[in-house]
């Protein structure tokens, strides 16, 4: 059986800039939640970018390896078309039309859909974010930046995408608001089946809502597992949730 | 509970209410009676003067309304998609280039000449439109500006070859058999057009490509991420906004029965975006404002200045005999003051004053 994506030695460079991915290896099984972890500069975004098919747009070029999602190879195919394969983006900043309506940003999500079901997945997302409904007819750029936030997630599942790509969902947000809406996630993972791969800055919670994670420095995947054993690898306590080596200096 | 309260909320919104079905036919009488006012020169038999009527003849009302089409469809291009094109004289210059070889040349009757102006404006559109497959920003800008230059040097080209130093000549414009003789004439051709082009751009602003291309003018990487394919359906605005554009152009050579090369200077297309500026940028009211007080004004001013006729010294010297500089330091002056006190034109000035008298009302 396929998984739902695959990347398979993937490398990855920047004009001028030089190597960003190295050989990176990952597999999101299908229904899987996968974390990927790492700090700044260490290649999560450009992995993203990778997979989404807007690393030209980034002056960003990749130079080996493979990328399939269900067994497909996407290597090279614009974010665009993506989009309607089934991979729903969350771009990192939430980027709502803030001059558009809430409504109206969904029906920019939706205008891959036909046309008959475009009401019924509004308002499967306007179920899950009850907020958005009650701002339907709001421009975008009023709302706070959780709402936003649900928003952009919104007008990503409005689709009914198979795999989910979202890029620092808690940048800028209150940690309940965080909290709330990554509980909403993980229950469209469950109810829809889709995959989801989350890039998060804070990897506590990340590490709570995924089933596995990987590490990202370098560029280079420096490890892997389930969620549990990547929360309790030194390397991971250390680095990444401040916990103070065991018997280190107090 | 919300849901039932915000659809009737939006209900409300849509069903318009009876003040504006009297606003409507208010315009409507005033827009019907417009020409005759102007013609006649006179109001319920009472005569006005030049004065009154602000020195505004017919004439200029059918040239704005023509010039109307291309401030329309550069706001289309950059309120709306988030393009900037210097080149919107340039389509001008392929509408009447079109119109000539297929109205004065080939003789095709005027209505399809219309139709073959719109087609090559789109074409011409789509091809200056490439670079923005490639380049973003100010080199775009540039690369329109470039455009602008190419189809002048071609218009002047084809003007020499095949007619000469006066111009190229254009046959009267008739519909079957009603020849659009007189201003009059021209008037009710020309409105009922550019409210359909009006009510056309409007409508296509809430269609799903509408939105997209909003969208797209917003965040062209949310844009794409949401499967928008944001290299074709920016093409499409440019080859669209040239298609109306060139139309514009078609309709300004058959007004003018004869058009040089000179026509279609840079200021031809600095123009609209001036227009564009003081109507306020994005909003298709805010188009057409532009471009009644850029046709207007310059009227007005040399209305006033005739007044002024008998003063002397330096007055007279600024007011009748440096009449054109003083009508271009006001326009100049005009856009500067509208970008540092209301970057959002006339339309947002009135959408603002709006608010606060809707505010004040509900207060007092």
């Amino acid at each position: 059986m396929s998984h739902a994506l695959e990347l398979r030695d993937l490398s990855v460079r920047y004009a001028r800039k030089g190597f960003a991915l190295d050989g990176v290896n990952l597999t999101i099984p299908k229904g899987g939640v996968v974390a990927l972890l790492g700090a700044n500069g260490a290649g999560k975004t450009t992995m993203i970018r990778a997979i989404s098919g807007l690393l030209p747009l980034h002056n960003g070029q990749i130079t080996g390896g493979s990328i399939a999602m269900d067994g497909q190879s996407i290597l090279g195919l614009p974010s665009h078309k993506l989009v309607r394969m089934g991979m729903g983006q969350v771009p990192e900043g939430r980027l709502v039309f803030k001059q558009l309506t809430v409504e109206e940003n969904l029906r920019v999500g939706a205008a891959v859909l036909p046309k008959s079901t475009e009401k019924e997945r509004m308002d499967a997302v306007y179920e899950l974010f009850p907020r958005l409904q009650e701002r339907r007819s709001q421009a975008a750029g009023w709302l706070s930046g959780g709402e936003q936030q649900m928003l952009a997630l919104g007008r990503a599942l409005v689709t009914r995408p198979r795999l989910l790509l979202v890029d620092e969902l808690s940048l800028g947000l209150a940690p309940l608001i965080v909290r709330a809406i990554y509980k909403q996630l993980k229950l469209v993972g469950e109810t829809l089946g889709a995959s989801i791969l989350v890039v998060e800055q804070n990897a506590r919670l990340a590490l709570d809502f995924a089933t596995t994670a990987y590490v990202l420095e370098r560029g280079r995947i420096t490890l892997s597992g389930s969620a549990q054993d990547v929360a309790n690898s030194d390397l991971v306590r250390e680095s990444y949730l401040g916990v103070a080596k065991e018997g280190g200096a107090a | 509970m919300t849901a039932t309260v915000l659809r009737s909320g939006a209900l409300r919104a849509a069903a318009p209410s009876p003040w504006r079905w009297l606003w409507l036919a208010l315009a409507a009488a005033v827009l019907l009676y417009l020409p005759i006012l102007l013609t006649e020169r006179q109001i319920f038999g009472f005569r006005l003067s030049n004065m009154m009527l602000l020195n505004i003849g017919l004439s200029q009302v059918n040239l704005m309304l023509i010039t109307m089409l291309g401030a329309l469809s550069l706001n289309y291009l950059t309120g709306s998609a988030g393009l900037i094109s210097i080149g919107h004289a340039a389509f001008y210059a392929v509408g009447a280039m079109t119109a000539a070889i297929t109205g004065s040349q080939w003789g095709w009757p005027f209505p399809l000449v219309l139709i073959a102006a719109g087609l090559g404006g789109a074409l011409a559109g789509l091809l200056a439109g490439l670079p923005s497959l490639r380049v973003r920003g100010l080199y775009f800008v540039l690369s329109t500006f470039a455009v602008h230059y190419l189809v002048v040097f071609a218009f002047m080209e084809y003007q020499f070859k095949f007619f000469d130093v006066v111009g190229v000549p254009y046959k009267n414009a008739t519909l079957g058999s009603w020849t659009l003789s007189t201003p009059m004439r021209w008037y009710f051709f020309l409105l009922p057009l550019v409210i359909f082009i009006y009510w056309l751009l409007r409508n296509s602003l809430r269609t799903r490509e509408g939105r997209a291309m909003q969208a797209m003018r917003d965040h062209e990487l949310a844009a794409t991420a949401n499967g928008i394919d944001v290299r074709f359906l920016r093409l499409k605005a440019f080859a669209f906004s040239s298609a109306i554009a060139a139309m514009g152009g078609a309709l300004y050579a058959y007004y003018l029965s004869n058009v040089t090369s000179e026509f279609f200077g840079i200021q031809f297309a600095i123009q609209f975006i001036a227009m564009i500026i003081i109507g306020g940028m994005g909003s298709l009211p805010g188009a057409v404002v532009g471009a009644a007080v850029w046709l207007l004004l310059p009227s007005i001013i040399t209305g006033l200045t005739a007044q002024a006729g008998d003063t002397t010294g330096l007055l007279r010297s600024v007011l009748v005999d440096h009449k054109p500089q003083l009508v271009q330091a006001i326009f100049g002056m005009l856009v500067i003051v509208l970008l540092i006190f209301a970057p959002w034109g006339i339309a947002g000035m009135a959408t603002r004053l709006k608010a606060r008298l809707t505010a004040w009302w509900s207060r007092s």
